[in-house]
């Protein structure tokens, strides 16, 4: 039994669910479900809806050159039963959607650094702007806490002198 | 003279349907005929698709000459007929020296049917249009070729010659 692709929004097909249309050129559409059947006859492009895989590779949102894809492929080649081969397929499949999964949350990580120093910024910019919003009390406990600081740089910059 | 007028006032029916899309002109008609319409109006008016009853109009799809029938009888039943059933028709259009003639009563096995369709794995499929391929009464073809796609349901109802003539089979 084959698991074909939905056309709009790339999720299996498992044998059972979904639809087929045929259009009169022969080229057939299968679809997952009603709601992407529906959207197919509103004339919708998968591309630009925004659930759909189309739009989440084309806008670099999901994962899609990567090797563990490699191995889920379309073969027109039936292959012949062989046990071992069998026992080892299953053995493998855990282990790629395990490494699958990682690399994917690596990618999530990556992409939402750039976002994550913005907001550091944006967040430092606001402090600066608006440290006089806080109570005084804080705002001196702040300073205080710099010089602290500047003066333990200082004492080492001085101590270093003295080496030298 | 009434048949031009009928002509005459159903052309201007289909008119008005494609045009504004008139769901309730359309819901009417759908109990008195079926007309196959091209996919344009599909997305506008989002008819409810029937069975293939008395009065469906289907096109042919094969070289025996005719180019419409109209169905006036299902061999299936109360119901109507569904995609592979056999029908009998009247041939409403037929192309000048061909096999039949306009007004002929012929059978036709439904090789496309635009109501969807189980299928044994559970799923179900859906054409395009209403398609009809003429047969005689022993269930031999009329024509020589058969165009478009059919659906691999034809093997269950014995019709193998349409499955070997047809350019697609899905």
């Amino acid at each position: 039994m084959r698991l074909e692709k939905c056309w709009f929004c790339s999720s299996t097909v498992y044998p059972g669910h979904g639809i087929q249309f045929v259009r009169n050129d022969a080229k057939v559409f299968r679809f997952c479900r009603s709601k992407c059947h529906k959207n197919f006859k509103m004339k919708r492009n998968p591309r630009k809806v925004k659930w759909t895989k189309a739009y989440r590779c084309l806008h670099g949102k999901d994962m899609t050159q990567d090797s563990t894809f490699e191995f889920e492929r379309k073969r027109n080649r039936p292959e012949r039963y062989d046990r071992n081969v069998t026992e080892q397929t299953l053995k493998a499949i855990p282990l790629i959607t395990k490494i699958r999964h990682e690399r994917q949350k690596k990618h999530i990580t990556n992409r939402q650094k750039q976002g994550k120093t913005k907001e550091r910024e944006r967040d430092a910019k606001e402090l600066e702007q608006d440290i006089q919003m806080l109570p005084k009390k804080d705002v001196m406990l702040s300073t205080q806490k710099t010089k602290v600081v500047v003066k333990v740089s200082q004492q080492q910059t001085e101590e270093n002198l003295m080496e030298e | 003279m009434a048949a031009f007028l009928r002509s005459k006032c159903s052309s201007v029916g289909r008119t008005l349907m494609g045009g504004l899309g008139n769901n309730l002109f359309g819901a009417v008609n759908s109990h008195v005929e079926a007309v196959t319409r091209p996919s344009y109006c599909d997305a506008i008016c989002q008819q409810v698709r029937t069975f293939i009853q008395m009065r469906t109009n289907l096109k042919v799809v094969d070289n025996s000459g005719a180019k419409r029938v109209m169905c006036i009888q299902s061999l299936r039943g109360k119901k109507g007929a569904r995609l592979g059933d056999t029908i009998i028709g009247s041939v409403k259009e037929a192309q000048p020296r061909g096999k039949v003639k306009k007004g002929d009563v012929v059978y036709g096995v439904v090789v496309r049917a635009a109501m969807k369709r189980g299928r044994n794995d559970g799923s179900e499929i859906q054409f395009d249009d209403n398609a009809v391929v003429l047969v005689n009464n022993k269930g031999e073809l009329i024509g020589t070729r058969v165009f478009g796609p059919v659906p691999h349901e034809l093997r269950k109802k014995k019709h193998l010659k349409i499955l070997a003539l047809a350019e697609h089979v899905v």
